[in-house]
C-alpha cells in the first residue's frame, strides 16, 4: 500500500494513504504529486507538505477570499500572488462588484495541472473575464507595480522555505503596501502556529513594520495538520477588523453567494487568538 | 597512498568467472565499475543479522549511484545525506526526506534549507553556532549532537574535524533546549575502516553514561544514539572474523537502556564488497628489472580511494600462467603518482588482458577525477 507521510517535522507526522496516483513530477528540483485519497479526495502536495485537498480546501480559501474582502466593502481590484490551483480565484469570482482581479503565479506548469487534475478547485474561473494572469515571480511583479493599484491584496504562497521564501520578507510586505490603496488590506497564509510559532513571530515583526494594524486570524484547516492555522492580516485602518457582525451580513447577502465555512460571525470571531499566539506577538 | 603496500593478488578465474569479465568488457567496454546488486542485498542482511535492532542509514557518499540507494531502498534501508546533491538523488529515486538524517556538522544556511524542502529534518552539529544556524526551523528540526572519540585503529580518523568534547555535550545538550530545540539524541563516528570494535564499544559505554547524566537534568530525555559507521571489509583478504568484530558492539549495546533508538550510518561496509573494477591493459614497458603495465583506470579513476582513502585493494588478473615476474601496474594519465601497485609479482600480461580490483565500492568512483579529460569508469549494474 502507498503512503503519503509529510516530512514537515521531525517529530511527527500525517500520513495519507494514496488511493489512486494521478501525478508525480519527474524533475529532480521538487517534488509534486496529485493523488486521490477515498476521504480527502484529490490531493496535491510539493516536497512532501500537504498543499490541498479537495475535501477541506473551501476552509482556506473562503477564510483568506472573504473575509478581507466583505472587510473591505468595496473591493475592485484584486491581487491574488501565488495561488495556482485556482481556488483563490474561484472565491475573489464569486464578488461581484470585483471588477478586475490580477493573479501572479510563478509557475504555469502548476496552472496546467490543477486545470487538469484539480478542476474542482478552479470550477472554471481562469475562464473569468475579470481575471488578468501573469506568469511571473511574486516578488518581481510587485516591485514593478505603480503605488495604489489594488484594494485587496492576497498572498497564497507555498512553504516559507523554497521559492516562496521571499513571499514572508520584510520587502514583499512593504512593496505590498505601496501597491496597496490607503484604504486597502493584505492578506497572507501563515502557517500552523501551534507548531510553527516562529513564522507568526517573524510576521508580526516584518508585516507590522509597513501596517499601522497587523495583526492575524485564524482557521483550522484540517489537512494542515496541527490545530488552527494563521493568516496574516495588515491595513493601515483597525477598524475594517472591527466590523459588527450585521455590516459583514447585509456585505454578503448583497454580494449573493452562499459559503460552507464562512460566516459572518467566524469573521469576527477568527480575529481572537489564543493566549499562545499573543504571547509570541506581543 | 602506498603502492608498495602488501597486497593481495588472487591468479587466475574460473572458466565462467572470465567469461562474465570478457562479455562485460565485450558489451560496455573498459574501464567498469560493476555493480552487484546481489553482493549489496547481502552485505545489508550481514549488518542487520550483526546489528539487530539498530537502523541502518547508508552513507550515500561512499557511493552514490542510483542503483545501489534504490536497491538498498527495497530492502527498508534508510540513507545518511551529507549534501543538497545526495537529497536530490534520493527525490529522482522517489525516496521520502524521512529516510534521512542529515550528518554533516557544518553547513550552509542553504544546505539547512534544501534539505528540510526535501524532508530530512534531522540534523547533527557539535557546536552551539551551528546549532543557532538552525534557530529559524527549531520547532521543526530534530538534533543529534555529535561527540568526538579518537580512535588510533581506523584508517580514517574522523574525530579530529568534528565532534565536540564528551565533556561539552551536556551544556550543549540543555542549552539546546533550553533554546527551544528538540535535541534527540547523540552521535559519533569513530572513523572509517576502523578494524579493532574496542573504540566503538568504548563510545558506546561512553555515550550510554552521558545520557544518562543528561538525561537527569534535561526537560527532554535523549532518545537516540547515532554509532556512525567504519565498519570494516577484508582488504587484507586475511580472513577477517567478522563476528568477532561485531559480538563486543553488540554487546556494548545491549548493555545500553533498551528504550533507545538505535541507528548507525554503515557506507563501506554495504558498497565496498558490492563493487568490482575491471580494467585492460592498454600497454607494457620494460622498465630495468621490472615488467610496467599500463591498465585504462588508475589512481584519478576509480583507485583514487587509495590516495584519499588509504585503501589497498585486493587485485586479480585472469592468468595463472608461471613463471611471475616483478611487476608494476600504472594508470593511464601522464602523471608520475598515477602507479596502482608496485612490487607485484605477476604473470605476463598481455595488451587486452584484464586486471580486477575487488572490494571497490566505497570512495572509489565517488572520488574519481577527470584528469588528462579521461572518462571515469562506467558503472553497471549486475543482479
Amino acid at each position: 500500500m502507498k503512503v503519503f507521510e509529510e516530512t514537515l517535522y521531525d517529530s511527527v507526522s500525517q500520513c495519507f494513504r494514496i488511493d489512486k496516483l494521478y501525478y508525480e513530477s519527474k524533475t529532480e528540483h521538487q517534488h509534486l504529486m496529485i493523488f486521490h485519497n477515498a476521504f480527502l479526495g484529490r490531493v496535491m502536495t510539493l516536497d512532501g507538505i500537504v498543499q490541498t485537498t479537495e475535501r477541506d480546501e473551501f476552509i482556506y480559501h473562503e477564510m483568506m477570499a472573504h473575509v478581507p474582502l466583505l472587510a473591505h466593502g468595496g473591493a475592485r481590484d484584486v491581487l491574488i500572488i501565488g495561488g495556482g490551483d485556482g481556488a483563490m480565484l474561484r472565491e475573489v469570482c464569486r464578488h461581484p462588484a470585483v471588477e478586475r482581479i490580477v493573479m501572479v503565479e510563478i509557475d504555469r506548469q502548476v496552472i496546467d495541472l490543477a486545470k487538469e487534475y484539480l478542476p474542482n478547485h478552479s470550477a472554471g474561473a481562469f475562464e473569468d473575464p475579470r481575471l488578468e494572469l501573469v506568469i511571473s515571480d511574486g516578488m518581481a511583479f510587485v516591485k514593478e507595480c505603480e503605488a495604489d493599484r489594488f484594494d485587496v491584496i492576497i498572498s497564497d504562497s507555498t512553504d516559507p522555505i523554497g521559492p516562496g521564501e521571499v513571499l514572508f520578507s520584510d520587502d514583499f510586505y512593504r512593496e505590498c503596501r505601496r501597491i496597496l490603496r490607503p484604504d486597502g488590506v493584505m492578506t497572507t497564509q501563515n502557517g500552523v502556529p501551534f507548531f510553527q510559532l516562529d513564522e507568526v513571530r517573524d510576521t508580526r515583526e516584518r508585516m507590522g513594520r509597513h501596517f499601522r494594524d497587523q495583526t492575524f486570524y485564524a482557521a483550522a484547516v484540517p489537512t494542515y495538520h496541527g490545530g488552527i492555522m494563521t493568516f496574516g492580516w495588515g491595513s493601515d485602518d483597525p477598524a475594517l477588523r472591527q466590523l459588527p457582525v450585521e455590516t459583514l451580513a447585509g456585505r454578503l447577502a448583497e454580494a449573493g453567494f452562499t459559503t460552507r465555512y464562512y460566516t459572518p460571525e467566524i469573521h469576527v470571531a477568527s480575529f481572537a487568538l489564543p493566549r499562545y499566539v499573543l504571547d509570541a506577538i506581543q | 597512498m602506498n603502492p608498495q603496500a602488501k597486497r593481495p593478488v588472487r591468479y587466475g578465474a574460473t572458466p565462467e568467472e572470465a567469461a562474465f569479465y570478457r562479455d562485460l568488457v565485450a558489451r560496455h567496454g573498459s574501464p567498469l565499475l560493476v555493480v552487484s546488486r546481489e553482493a549489496l542485498r547481502r552485505q545489508y542482511q550481514s549488518l542487520q543479522h550483526q546489528l539487530p535492532g539498530v537502523s541502518l542509514y547508508y552513507a550515500i557518499k561512499a557511493f552514490p549511484h542510483p542503483a545501489v540507494v534504490e536497491t538498498l531502498a527495497e530492502l527498508g534501508c534508510h540513507f545518511d545525506v551529507a549534501s543538497e546533491g545526495e537529497l536530490e538523488l534520493l527525490r529522482a529515486l522517489r525516496i521520502s526526506g524521512r529516510k534521512t538524517i542529515h550528518t554533516h556538522p557544518v553547513k550552509k544556511v542553504d544546505q539547512i534549507k534544501a534539505a528540510l524542502r526535501g524532508g530530512s529534518t534531522t540534523f547533527v552539529v557539535d557546536n552551539l553556532d551551528e546549532l543557532k544556524k538552525l534557530t529559524p526551523w527549531r520547532h521543526r528540526v530534530g538534533v543529534l549532537l555529535r561527540v568526538a572519540f579518537r580512535s588510533p585503529s581506523a584508517a580514517v580518523d574522523l574525530s579530529r574535524k568534528f565532534g565536540c568534547l564528551p565533556e561539552q555535550a551536556k551544556a550543549l545538550a540543555l542549552e539546546g533546549q533550553a533554546a527551544g530545540f528538540q535535541v534527540r539524541g547523540l552521535s559519533f563516528h569513530v572513523g572509517s575502516q576502523s578494524t579493532d570494535p574496542a573504540t566503538h564499544v568504548a563510545a558506546i559505554e561512553a555515550c550510554g553514561r552521558l545520557i544518562g547524566e543528561i538525561n537527569r537534568e534535561a526537560r527532554h530525555p535523549l532518545a537516540t544514539l547515532d554509532i556512525g559507521g567504519g565498519f570494516p571489509v577484508d582488504y587484507a583478504q586475511a580472513g577477517f572474523d567478522f563476528d568477532a568484530y561485531f559480538a563486543p558492539i553488540r554487546e556494548a549495546l545491549a548493555a545500553l537502556t533498551d528504550d533507545l533508538h538505535l541507528i548507525a550510518e554503515p557506507g563501506r561496509y554495504l558498497v565496498a564488497p558490492a563493487v568490482r573494477a575491471v580494467s585492460t591493459v592498454i600497454g607494457k614497458a620494460r622498465r630495468g628489472d621490472r615488467q610496467w603495465y599500463y591498465l585504462d583506470d588508475g589512481i584519478y579513476g576509480s583507485y583514487s580511494g587509495q590516495l584519499f582513502d588509504h585503501a589497498v585493494y585486493p587485485l586479480q588478473v585472469l592468468r595463472d600462467d608461471r613463471p611471475r615476474h616483478p611487476a608494476v601496474l600504472a594508470g593511464p594519465t601522464c602523471d608520475s603518482i598515477d602507479v596502482i601497485a608496485e612490487g607485484l609479482e605477476l604473470p605476463e600480461l598481455e595488451e587486452g588482458d584484464l586486471v580486477i580490483g575487488h572490494l571497490m565500492g566505497a570512495y572509489t568512483a565517488a572520488t574519481s577525477t577527470r584528469f588528462n579529460s579521461l572518462n571515469a569508469a562506467k558503472v553497471v549494474v549486475v543482479e
